[in-house]
């Protein structure tokens, strides 16, 4: 048995279906989009797409469809999951709860014992007067639904349809029974028919009309609404009306150069509609029509234009007002604009706003460049023009607008300076030790200035705007308030005797001032400073704040002091500065930056020390009382806590060299990295220039930059316009070297590119020969026919900070770059990057040839070092023990580096259909095959040869493997599902030991292409109680990012508890069990779900109130320094919020 | 009727599984190219012999879903479990007097059925502790297999008769005789997947209510035909039918005379039917043929060189088992039962360990 822990870190990008009604409400106009497993809804409004509600389905989202009953006057969500569940719902505005609620209308199982899954896919389609849903589930079968009224059972019916190779389904409008339109295929050709169904009998009563031999290539159908009806036919290069009577035909060329995959409708009459195809081109069809001698309307031709480039579309969404939404899953998905006029470049497409999509992931690896013990991920992300590297790192992003060297700041404050009426701040102190300049932002410009009233020729401690048009400033020696109109000091308050002002905290009304043991307490008033009181503490102070807590608040009735010496936090009352509170922090560090701040209601105290760790605790201010203490590690330096506003809500940051922004979901405080490397001081800045911005002071200079909107993970994109599919570190050269694709297309003067792209935008290209032996061969250089496109491939070197692309290698015509690693061979002191390549003859079912190249890349330069002809595709390489492993088509070999730096055979390894991926530990190697799941080998020193330890028997087409200790072996195959095979080595015949069971299996429902070693999260932060071992990160097809680790069994079986009883309190959408969502599924069988805690539901515990969570606890039992304990609600929290740390 | 349209991309979706490698990660279904691809090659993994020279192999099934222990029957009435990773036998009994021409073993590895030609002709066993305990007898049917879904029940063929009885009582369910008969040469009766049908001398009954739903029309002497493993099809020796309209839908030609065996892994294997009358020195097929079972297209044809006897398939339908004979019927000179590993190219290995060898020398 193996126990495993798996969570989504980034739920999946790729949007499968979009479609736009009015769901939420009658009035509402609601774009409704499909990510793989999860639903999101969003409020369509003048300034652009509000989110409203997003919903995780217990399943894979085959199809997504809106539909309005008859004589109602809201639109209801149809979804069918890959499962065959199938599931009707509604949205209401609950008013109890303030939020909209998904409500499961109807649902039910309209799957099959026996059946073929139709090659061709899922369809499923709603006739136009919501009397019955159709779906083409199986082949040879035709499913409907009939749509009663309440009902809420969903039951097919199954009709035999002969029709085989069916292409796409539609309902027909304007028919007295729902008719249905078909594009089949058989030896002669493509043919479209159509279906009448009766209800009655549950039968296709008859055949309509049909047209044979449509184009080869058709593979969509659009019905047409009434007046006009019938159905339009899209094919590869021509598009055809058909009514039955009336056949129309258009090849417009300019659809030639790729396939048509989408389309919306624009108008509700149905004479316009919007496609989109493969290379992310977007026409506009339009039906023209006339009125025969009959009186009668009909279609006279069909028209295509141009509108412009989009992201390559999966599907598309006419919304309102000219605005569209592009879903993509091999790019970014975007919200466009229409014009009526075209731009100068003859677009009359704008994107308004796009969102991020990181699908699909061909490859990834983790790097931890600024050696924060903090990966972060690069990704070959996208296909075709829309190709991508993502960084994707855990927090969040600062976007640079100016930089002003100014080295040793020691404070920083924005302040507004003679403009009473402007929101805008237009001032920077910037305080040094010894002195203080003023900067003016005027506009972007920024200039040094002096304030009269100032104090200059001292370091500055707070300095601040206050009541009564005031500013104060305090330096060691004084506290003095200057009127902002007459920018003169008004007031000066100074300790007595002569001390020195040591610790200050200070707000709008207050101050608070430490000199040595003694605290002085003043009040700002119009031209005043009043001491109000003072007291002598036991120690000195080492840190002060009176934040006031209370939104809208301006003062504060407590003090919060860090002491020296005794190393304890402790609070004080105002005006009297009477002690109420003492905590002892332990620890031999000194408290250096404490601040008390109100997050979601909740009160919290945060004390930060001089080694990078922080405490807090939740404070009550009835009671006065510290609870809950916790704490984390935030960096390695003295940290400075500073409170500043971001998109209306309030978050610290945590200014040290591992700059940190503390912020609150979900009741829970969460730690979120920032993409700088040290940050020393920092202070928001709301200028009219840097509106919303944040002044950030790092060693040598201060940064005016923006904050992305909080999330977890930072996604930075960097265009390829390029397909990246294999992506490689290497440190030596501080460089990535990435596989990258790109389309030629045969022209009179050659293959040219058909757009600028990564490979084509740099100085630096070279190209592997084309007179070697190799390309003598036949199928190497096939002839191309003109218009014809190609696939050019590369090895692009790019540097690991800029991504510029430094060098680019094209290989040869027909040549597959299919694998790619950084390695040091041998004794050899270089690092190379190495590359795996197959020669392709596309009328042969394997390559019969590849090579095996290896490149160093040194001072700006590609050499190729070595090239090795291999007798087939190399589909993966991996560095072991200082040599080359390949897998090359159906065998695993080994390669030697010689001194004469060359790569000869040392051993090889047959028994595979095709072995596609490889992974190594130690003397270990496993092998994930096409077909014939995982094998491990062991590589013998001795004999210089690879022995087969034990195999995976069961029939799984892996997608990618990983090894995750001696004796686990992670696999992803095909049909989304993950499992794990464990070796036996203790079992006691040669067969059991030759044979790795699967002890844990799980169904994803996505694809994984993709597993590293590697963590999202900080190492080391804070106290974990989670006991947690290894990290495997994997990327999916739909742009999904999670991690598996493993767990002890004792943890296993208390989350497996928790899980059962989540599953038994979460009302699932559908109505869909989790047991079988989560059941290994394949064609072949479906097997329960072991040894894998799904992550996503036991997080989701969090969401829950708190009844529900005491619903949940009751009964389970938890581990207290051995002794079982009945869990409270607040040890799950604990446990869970742990879990959540980890990514 | 316009020209079709000329391939866009030289290497788009396309037989070269390195070119569409890609392709499948990006999301695009390479499933049918992919099924292709492997049910192309079929590579000996074992191959199991008889120690007594005069005794030769008829028929094997695989004894455990896993494929790693065969049943095979010999020409003199034994039945052996061969396990297939070691060549070893572990148990064998002498079940018959005669030639065994069927074996089927239950998923449970719990039962198995044989036909033979002597009385009883057909017998289900009980294997407990190594030994096959007879369990019931059906002294005149000549064919037998299991039902489908739950293996509780057997069918039984006799000439034109198909049978059900219980397993468990041995009790007679239902019995099914045509009116008019087909009379095909070889009848053996079959249920459909779900086990409502039968299919047995080419008329089609409905189990429960024991009624003859139609008969299909005789194209052919030998085979009454098969359900598909999609429920919606009978395939007739070389024709499919509708189960439900009764319509032909199509005629394929390659299935000519053939048995056949369906994978999990969505193809059909099929191969010639032995024929009981042909004299002494004739030379029975030697390939096997494999189809798609999605669009019955031809996939690939292996010829072993051998006479094939029996063909079967393991549950995963990674392996397939073949027994081979050499030599004419009644002079069988060399038996075999070769299992093949599904999708592994053929002596690829030993031409590699010269290659090896040879690089070896050179240096």
């Amino acid at each position: 048995m193996a126990h495993n822990y798996i969570v989504t870190a980034q739920k999946p990008t790729a949007v499968n279906a979009c479609v736009t009604g009015n769901f939420t409400s009658e009035t509402d106009l609601n774009l409704v989009i499909a990510k793989n497993s999860r639903l999101e809804i969003f409020l369509v409004t003048p300034e652009g797409l509000k989110p409203i509600k997003e919903v995780g389905i217990y399943g894979k989202i085959a199809v997504l469809k809106l539909f309005r009953p008859a004589d109602e006057k809201k639109d209801l969500i149809f979804i069918l999951t890959q499962a065959y569940q199938a599931m009707i719902l509604e949205c209401k505005y609950n008013k109890e709860r303030e939020d909209f609620e998904i409500i499961t209308k109807a649902c039910g199982n309209v799957s099959d014992k026996v059946g073929k899954p139709a090659e061709t896919g899922i369809l499923a389609v709603i006739d136009p007067k919501a009397r019955v849903i159709g779906m083409r589930l199986y082949e040879g079968l035709f499913k409907i639904i009939p749509l009663e009224k309440d009902s809420n059972e969903l039951k097919a019916y199954s009709l035999r349809m002969e029709d085989v190779n069916v292409q796409d389904v539609e309902f027909l409008y304007g028919c007295a029974s729902p008719t249905l339109i078909v594009i089949h295929q058989d030896l002669n050709g493509r043919h479209i028919k159509s279906h009448e169904i009766s209800l009655r009998e549950k039968e296709f009563v008859k055949m309509s009309w049909k047209q044979e031999n449509v184009e080869t290539e058709a593979t969509m159908l659009i019905p047409v609404p009434t007046p006009l009806g019938g159905a339009i036919v899209i094919g590869q290069e021509s598009i055809v009306y058909h009514d039955g009577s009336n056949y129309v035909a258009s090849a417009p060329p300019i659809i030639k150069q790729s396939t048509i995959t989408c389309y919306a409708r624009v108008d509700r009459k149905g004479y316009r509609y919007l496609l989109g195809n493969m290379s992310g081109n977007l026409f506009m069809l339009f039906l023209e029509a006339d009125t025969n001698s009959q009186g009668n309307l009909y279609v006279k031709d069909l028209k295509v234009e141009l509108l412009g480039e989009i992201s390559i579309p999966e599907c598309i969404t006419y919304l309102d007002n000219g605005v569209l939404f592009i879903g993509s899953r091999h790019g970014d998905s975007q919200l466009v604009r229409l014009n009526t006029v075209p731009d100068e470049n003859g677009a009359y497409v704008v994107v308004m706003d796009t969102y991020t999509n990181l699908g699909p992931i061909l490859d990834m690896c983790v790097v931890d460049l600024e050696r924060q013990g903090q990966g972060q991920i690069i990704t070959c992300s996208g296909s075709f023009k829309d190709g991508t590297l993502r960084i994707i790192r855990n927090g969040i992003g600062i976007q640079e607008h100016a930089c002003i060297d100014l080295p040793g700041i020691k404070g920083m404050w924005a302040l507004q300076v003679g403009i009473d009426d402007s929101k805008y701040d237009n001032t920077l102190v910037l305080s040094f030790v010894g002195h203080t300049r003023i900067l003016t932002l005027t506009g972007e410009e920024v200039e040094e200035t002096e304030i009269e009233g100032f104090l200059s020729d001292q370091q500055t401690f707070y300095c601040a705007n206050v009541n009564y048009g005031q500013i104060i400033q305090v330096t060691p020696s004084t506290a003095r308030v200057i009127k902002c109109d007459s920018k003169s000091m008004v007031a000066e308050w100074s300790p007595p005797e002569g001390r020195r002002i040591g610790v200050v905290a200070c707000n709008n009304e207050q101050l608070v001032c430490a000199s040595g043991t003694e605290i002085y307490y003043i009040e700002i008033q119009d031209g005043k400073l009043e001491q109000k009181s003072t007291v002598q503490l036991e120690h000195e102070i080492a840190c002060l704040d009176i934040s006031p807590l209370d939104e809208g608040a301006t003062r504060s009735d407590i003090v919060a002091v860090g002491l020296w010496t005794d190393i304890s936090v402790c609070l004080l009352k105002l005006p009297s500065l009477e002690k109420f509170y003492t905590e002892k922090l332990g620890g031999e560090i000194i408290p250096r930056s404490i601040l008390v701040a109100q997050f979601e209601g909740i009160n919290y105290l945060l004390c930060a020390l001089g080694d990078g760790s922080m405490f807090y605790f939740v404070y009550d201010n009835e009671s006065g009382v510290l609870t809950d203490q916790k704490k984390v590690t935030l960096g390695t330096q003295p940290t400075i806590l500073k409170t500043f506003s971001s998109l209306s809500t309030r978050n610290v940051f945590a200014c040290s060299d591992r700059p940190t922004v503390i912020y609150s979901s979900n009741h829970k405080l969460v730690f979120s990295n920032v993409n700088l490397k040290e940050v020393n001081h920092m202070c928001s800045l709301n200028a009219e220039a840097y509106p919303d911005s944040l002044a950030l002071a790092t060693k040598n200079s201060v940064i005016l930059g923006t904050i992305d909107e909080i999330q977890k993970l930072h996604i930075r994109t960097v265009q390829l316009g390029e397909s990246p599919r294999r992506i490689a570190h290497q440190e030596a050269s501080n460089s990535f070297g990435v596989i990258s694709v790109r389309t030629d297309v045969q022209k009179s003067e050659g293959l040219l590119p058909t757009r600028p792209s990564a490979s084509t935008q740099t100085q630096n290209i070279t190209t592997s020969s084309t007179i070697t032996t190799l390309a003598q061969r036949p199928g190497v250089c096939t002839q191309v026919e003109f218009g014809q496109e190609v696939e050019v491939n590369n090895l692009l070197i790019m540097d690991q900070n800029t991504f510029e692309v430094l060098h680019a290698h094209q290989f040869m015509q027909t040549e597959f770059a299919m694998s790619l690693m950084s390695a040091k061979l041998g004794d050899d002191p270089n690092t190379y990057y190495i590359v795996g390549t197959a020669i392709v003859n596309p009328e042969e079912p394997d390559p019969k040839t590849g090579r095996i190249i290896v490149f160093h890349y040194a001072d700006g330069k590609l050499h190729q070092i070595c090239e090795k002809e291999i007798k087939g595709a190399c589909y993966s390489l991996v560095e072991f023990n200082g040599k080359v492993l390949a897998s090359i088509n159906t065998t695993v070999r080994l390669y030697e580096w010689t001194s004469e730096k060359d790569l000869r055979l040392e051993c090889s390894h047959f028994n595979n259909v095709l072995a596609l991926y490889l992974k190594t530990k130690g003397d270990f190697i496993l092998v994930g095959d096409l077909m014939r799941s995982i094998t491990l080998l062991q590589y013998k020193q001795m004999e210089g040869s690879f022995e087969e330890i034990a195999r995976d028997y069961e029939p799984n087409w892996m997608t990618a493997i990983e090894i995750l200790d001696d004796d686990n072996f992670l696999g992803a195959e095909n049909s989304c599902n993950l499992f794990v095979g464990q070796k036996d080595s203790a079992a006691t015949t040669d067969e059991e030991r030759q044979q790795m069971p699967e002890v844990a299996q799980f169904h994803l429902g996505d694809m994984i292409n993709v597993f590293r070693h590697g963590s999202l999260a900080m190492q080391n932060v804070g106290e974990r109680t989670t006991p947690t071992t290894g990290c495997v990160l994997y990327g999916t097809v739909s742009g999904a990012i999670g991690l598996v680790t493993q767990i002890p069994q004792d943890f296993y079986e208390f989350l497996s508890f928790l899980e059962k009883r989540l599953k038994e309190t979460i009302k699932s959408v559908g109505k869909i069990d989790h047991t079988s969502w989560r059941s290994f599924r394949t064609d072949q069988k479906v097997e329960p779900c072991e040894g894998f805690i799904d992550g996503d539901l036991v997080e989701s515990f969090l969401d829950l109130s708190r009844d529900k969570m005491r619903e949940c606890v009751a009964g389970l039992q938890i581990d207290v320094n051995g002794v079982k304990e009945e869990a409270t609600v607040d040890n799950v929290i604990k446990i869970v919020e742990d879990l959540t740390r980890m990514h | 009727k316009c020209p079709d349209p000329r391939p866009k991309s030289i290497a788009g979706m396309c037989v070269n599984v390195a070119a569409r490698f890609f392709k499948r990660h990006q999301g695009f279904n390479s499933t049918k190219l992919d099924r292709r691809f492997v049910h192309t090659n079929f590579n000996v993994a074992r191959t199991l012999r008889v120690p007594d020279v005069d005794l030769y192999f008829t028929c094997c099934d695989f004894f455990t879903p896993e494929g790693n222990k065969i049943v095979v029957g010999t020409h003199n009435g034994e039945l052996r479990v061969l396990n297939v990773n070691d060549s070893n036998e572990e148990f064998s009994a002498s079940v018959s007097d005669s030639y065994i021409n069927n074996i089927k073993c239950s998923r449970d590895s719990q039962f198995v059925l044989t036909s033979a030609w002597q009385t009883p002709m057909s017998v289900l066993w009980s294997v407990e502790n190594k030994q096959f305990i007879s369990k019931l007898q059906f002294n005149d049917e000549e064919y037998v297999e299991f039902s489908n879904i739950k293996q509780d029940k057997v069918l039984g063929t006799k000439a034109e008769t198909a049978t059900i009885y219980d397993i468990n009582t041995g009790q007679v369910i239902r019995t099914f005789k045509p009116v008019t008969f087909n009379q095909y040469n070889k009848n053996r009766a079959t249920f459909c997947p779900t086990d409502e049908l039968v299919l047995s001398d080419g008329v089609l009954w409905d189990v429960r209510t024991g009624e003859n739903i139609h008969k299909f029309d005789k194209l052919n002497n030998t085979l009454s035909g098969v359900f598909h493993s999609n429920g919606l099809e009978v395939i007739s020796n070389t024709e499919v039918w509708d189960l439900r309209t009764f319509h032909l839908l199509r005629t394929i030609p390659t299935l000519d005379q053939c048995y056949l065996k369906f994978s999990s892994q969505n193809v059909i294997y099929a191969f010639m039917v032995q024929n009981e009358s042909l004299d002494d020195d004739h030379v029975y097929d030697s390939s096997f043929k494999v189809i798609d079972s999605y669009d019955y297209s031809s996939i690939s044809t292996t010829d072993v060189k051998k006479s094939i006897y029996d063909l079967t398939v393991n549950s995963s339908g990674c392996q397939i088992a073949i027994c081979e004979n050499q030599g004419g019927y009644e002079s069988v000179s060399e038996s075999v039962i070769r299992v093949y590993t599904v999708g592994r190219k053929r002596d690829e290995f030993e031409g590699e360990i010269e290659e090896e060898e040879e690089m070896g020398s050179d240096e």
